[in-house]
């Protein structure tokens, strides 16, 4: 299809029009379609939120024996929340640095207990016993105590409640 | 390139529907009144933003009391772009309504509804009540206080209907109160059923439109004695 060049430039205005169409609706489409693949890809630039919990004040925490702490854990996801019961093992030597265990041996999950007599974990279900540093004494498990990041801010103890895998 | 559009075009005849579509030829306007022939398409091309914004909307959205509010509270703070995806979505509706009447209006006094296009301007008047219908169903589900207050008006004012008012307004809210199941029949409204109606429609009046071409504008014979015409 020829058009007559009615301009000196030699563009009709039939052309100009359909180079401006074009153009603007790619801008706009580009915009939109920009727009809408932020809004789809936005979980992939989502930061996760580190749930630390604050588990009460550190000096709470006696040296020496392992204390089992009580501790509510709230997790978001999108825009609700829930709150799940949670507990760990604290252990400190000098009331500043802390170990904070998994309540759950690593053999299939039983929660075990702290044996002040003995001073070592022992877990019910298959007789697995770890000593106070979550090494395994004997029994099945295939790895020691799994453990909680933990710091200590303003005298409070707070703690990560993700399992990170005991190594020996 | 060529090679590929011929093969297409070929099996397509996509030539040609292009030129029934876009070449077409359409009425000398100038001025204002020729920018009264873009109310139509510009009624579509916000449409079609509705639909991206909206399916987009759809993937963060539950209609339900609980959740309703802060899902829409979630998308404007937490999704990444999504506050301008939503205020897209909200400025296109009303704007859709504004455009979608100023359309009918000019159709109207430019006696575009006349012989032989009675069909498109009655499948425009369907189109126009299911943008009513979307704006209506739309603005429950934010679910805070102005949606909420606004249905119970909007029920409220179907339920006087003389005789059948109860039931219609029942029906609407899914139950004697308004509450979950009126979120949830909106919903479904809003985002299903419209929708497919109004593609259906807007097929049909695509069609009629290329299909009788579009109206002159109106002219006044030149030579016209107004004082003769007798009105």
């Amino acid at each position: 299809m020829s058009e007559p060049a009615n301009e000196e430039e030699g563009m009709s205005r039939k052309t100009f029009l359909g180079w401006a169409a074009a153009g603007l609706g790619g801008l706009i489409g580009l915009t939109l379609g920009g727009a809408g693949t932020g809004y789809v890809l936005s979980p992939a630039f989502q930061k996760k939120d580190e749930d630390w919990v604050d588990i009460g004040p550190a000096k709470a925490i006696k040296p020496g024996k392992p204390t089992k702490v009580d501790f509510v854990v709230r997790k978001r996801d999108a825009w609700t929340t829930s709150e799940k019961r949670s507990s760990a093992w604290v252990m400190t030597g000098d009331g500043e640095h802390f170990m904070v265990y998994d309540p759950r041996c690593t053999h299939l999950g039983c929660p075990y207990r702290w044996d002040d007599a003995r001073k070592q974990f022992l877990c019910p279900c298959h007789s697995a016993v770890f000593d106070v540093d979550g090494q395994v004494v004997s029994g099945p498990p295939p790895r020691p105590l799994d453990r909680y990041q933990t710091k200590v801010v303003g005298g409070r103890l707070l703690i990560l409640p993700q399992a990170i895998r005991g190594k020996a | 390139m060529k090679v590929l559009m011929d093969w297409i075009n070929g099996r397509t005849g996509f030539d040609k529907i292009w030129e029934a579509l876009m070449a077409r030829h359409i009425p000398e306007a100038k001025g204002p009144v020729a920018w009264l022939y873009t109310l139509g398409s510009a009624s579509l091309f916000v449409f079609t933003i509705q639909i991206v914004t909206g399916s987009l909307l759809a993937m963060n959205y539950v209609p339900s009391p609980e959740h309703a509010y802060d899902s829409v509270r979630y998308i404007g703070s937490e999704v990444m772009l999504g506050h301008l995806i939503r205020g897209l979505h909200r400025w296109g509706a009303t704007a859709m309504v504004i455009l979608v009447t100023a359309h009918m209006l000019r159709v109207y006094f430019m006696g575009s509804y006349k012989y032989p296009r009675e069909v498109t301007w009655l499948v425009g008047v369907g189109l126009f009540l299911l943008v009513m219908g979307f704006g209506f169903t739309g603005y429950l589900l934010p679910w805070d206080q102005k949606a909420y207050w606004a249905t119970m008006v909007g029920t409220n004012i179907a339920g006087q209907t003389p005789i059948i008012g109860a039931y219609v307004s029942k029906v609407m809210k899914g139950g004697p109160e308004l509450g979950t199941a009126t979120l949830t029949r909106f919903y479904a409204t809003h985002v299903l059923i419209l929708p497919a109606l109004t593609a259906l429609a807007v097929g049909v009046h695509l069609f009629l439109v290329v299909w009788h071409g579009i109206s002159e504008p109106p002219t006044r014979k030149r030579d016209d004695d107004l004082s003769a015409s007798g009105t």
